[in-house]
């Protein structure tokens, strides 16, 4: 493994006295792609929160490229790189596609042509120049996907989370993203870490899974080495079968 | 990074995007230029120019709440605190110690800037309603004690300005034409600030937030900081613009200065017009003056008062029901508050 891009140790989260996370730890290395999966109620979001920075963790320490971001407020996360989207698409309904996207690069880039090329590579990448003065409302859920994750890379992105962004395309639309993400994953050496239900999915796109039960990280290994884990498949695939559908 | 090679089609930057097609500069020149030369036409009387005057006040101060409410989001009900103490201020400054409402306004706008400083790092933290209950709160403190320091505010009755006939130093005129020229100034740069802020980063850090504050922070924008910034971006425009208010009706009064009522009137022109969008307080301001002289009018001849009130309010109910983005968006409809206009 390269350096550690993320760090996540021992990170534990209650809500009043229910145990959302409990003493969770897990590296990603710089330029991996990571799948992070488990059944709902497992802790998936919370986790997410708490590595963007929108909750603080009850408990435990986090590192971002060797540096420790635990107490970092959630927008200088994202000036530093650390990106991320919604599992229910989250875009300023008020602005068009680009100005979207030029928020978001604003933040770490000096008006002018920088920021300009900037809005129009991504737009390019994401394949949404068409849609670029158009406003969210007007768009696909796919394209709205597409959008925010224009969004989550714009100006500085080292590392990219996208919470369920395959949730509600067709096969097709989610093939179409998994052939971009991983393009932003060899091109720009982004490294993603993704959430999501289907494994199916995930064992397209990822080398390595981790998995959530009960608030905690119960495996950690190839698609194929979870598919296979026991403790997995009781306690959250079934069947393996139904594990590589 | 390599640019692609379709970077041709991308649209354009903010700066770019706020250049203005020469079409719409004429649209908005010729009424500066009717606005301008209306002294000058025999028909029109000093009632007429007054009414502009108050027009054009009213747009100004409309446009600096539009700032914090229409672009930032943050509901500030209570935004003739800033209207007040730029008044008050500079009517004290003056009156008890000779200080011209050049420098007294200037000094207003800074104390407007440390209460805004205060009230805004107290609440703007929280969401809800915190914020627009905490500028009610102080809108109504801010009555009381200009009722209780009588001495220094006048009391329940007001503090009138000295008047020491014209004087450009003392910014007094006998007649309205003048405060026409200073008012249309305002306007016209208060139009100018809002069309820049709207397609600057600033700005659209500020339409973010107002849209969506989590997926604001997710985008990198400092949303305690920006939306404290508007606020005091729009403190400050409102004081600077109480000192022409003051000047031109040379008196104020606590509920004139601080009261809900007064609050309101500052709300309507960007309510009315369409809020976010920069021409939108300059429509709804011309069309609250020109409804308020209609209605004053025809209360007198019917002989009820507060008429002016009830239409103020029919209109707001109309405006929320049939036409949420204003004016401004009736007839341009694709503007959505966050576009240039």
């Amino acid at each position: 493994m390269t350096t550690a891009a993320l760090e996540v140790k021992g990170i534990a989260r209650n809500f009043g006295g229910v145990v959302a996370l409990r003493d969770v730890s897990f590296t990603v290395g710089e330029g991996e792609v990571v799948g992070l999966i488990g059944p709902n109620g497992a802790g998936k979001s919370t986790l997410f929160e708490i590595v963007s920075g929108n909750l603080s963790p009850s408990a435990g320490r986090i590192s971002y490229f060797g540096a420790d971001c635990t107490a970092m407020p959630t927008h200088l996360r994202r000036r530093a790189g650390m990106c991320r989207t919604f599992q229910k698409v989250r875009l300023f309904d008020s602005m068009t596609v680009a100005d979207n996207i030029r928020v978001a690069a604003s933040q770490c880039l000096p008006p002018g042509r920088a920021l300009h090329d900037e809005v129009a590579a991504i737009l390019a990448q994401l394949r949404l120049q068409a849609q670029a003065e158009r406003r969210p409302a007007e768009l696909t859920l796919a394209d709205r996907k597409r959008v925010e994750i224009g969004r989550a890379m714009a100006g500085h992105c080292r590392l990219l989370m996208l919470d369920e962004s395959m949730s509600g395309l067709t096969h097709e639309e989610a093939e179409h993203l998994i052939v971009e993400i991983l393009a932003l994953n060899r091109e720009r050496g982004i490294t993603v870490i993704v959430v999501e239900h289907v494994l199916s999915v995930l064992a397209a796109m990822v080398k390595r899974l981790i998995v959530l039960h009960n608030a905690t990280v119960v495996a950690d290994g190839t698609p194929s080495q979870v598919a296979h884990d026991p403790v997995v498949i009781e306690a959250y695939l079934g069947t393996k079968q139904s594990a590589l559908k | 990074m390599e640019a692609p090679a379709t970077m041709s089609a991308i649209p354009a930057a903010p700066a770019a995007a706020s250049r203005m097609p020469t079409r719409s500069l004429l649209y908005l020149f010729l009424p500066v230029v009717v606005v301008a030369i209306l002294p000058l036409l025999p028909f029109v009387n000093n009632y007429i120019i007054a009414a502009t005057v108050r027009a054009l006040i009213f747009i100004s101060l409309g446009q600096a709440w539009n700032i914090v409410a229409g672009i930032g989001g943050q509901l500030s009900l209570g935004h003739s605190v800033f209207l007040g103490l730029g008044c008050y201020t500079t009517g004290i400054l003056f009156n008890r110690y000779g200080v011209p409402p050049w420098i007294g306004g200037f000094i207003a706008m800074l104390l407007s800037l440390a209460v805004a400083l205060v009230m805004g790092s107290m609440t703007l933290r929280m969401r809800g309603v915190f914020f627009a209950l905490a500028t009610v709160a102080v809108s109504l403190a801010l009555v009381q004690l200009s009722r209780h320091f009588v001495d220094l505010t006048g009391g329940a009755d007001g503090l009138a300005l000295k008047f020491v006939g014209n004087s450009l130093w003392a910014m007094q005129s006998r007649t309205p034409a003048p405060f026409l020229y200073a008012a249309l100034a305002f306007v016209i740069v208060y139009y100018w600030i809002t069309r820049a802020l709207l397609t600057s980063s600033f700005g659209l850090a500020m339409q973010a937030v107002r849209d969506d504050e989590v997926a604001a922070a997710a985008a990198g924008v400092a949303v305690f900081r920006t939306k404290l910034l508007g606020f005091l971006l729009s403190a400050a425009m409102t004081s600077l613009a109480a000192v022409l208010y003051l000047q031109f009706y040379m008196a104020i009064d606590p509920e004139a200065a601080f009261g809900l009522s007064q609050a309101i009137q500052l709300q309507l022109p960007a309510l009315l017009g369409g809020l976010g969008t920069a021409l939108g307080p300059v429509i709804g301001g011309a069309l609250m003056i020109f409804l308020s002289e209609v209605t004053n009018w025809g209360s007198t001849k019917i002989g009820v008062e507060g008429l002016d009130i009830l239409v103020y309010g029919l209109m707001l109910l109309i405006v929320i029901l049939r036409a949420p983005s204003g004016i401004v968006g009736l007839v341009f409809k694709n503007a959505v508050s966050g576009g240039p206009r």
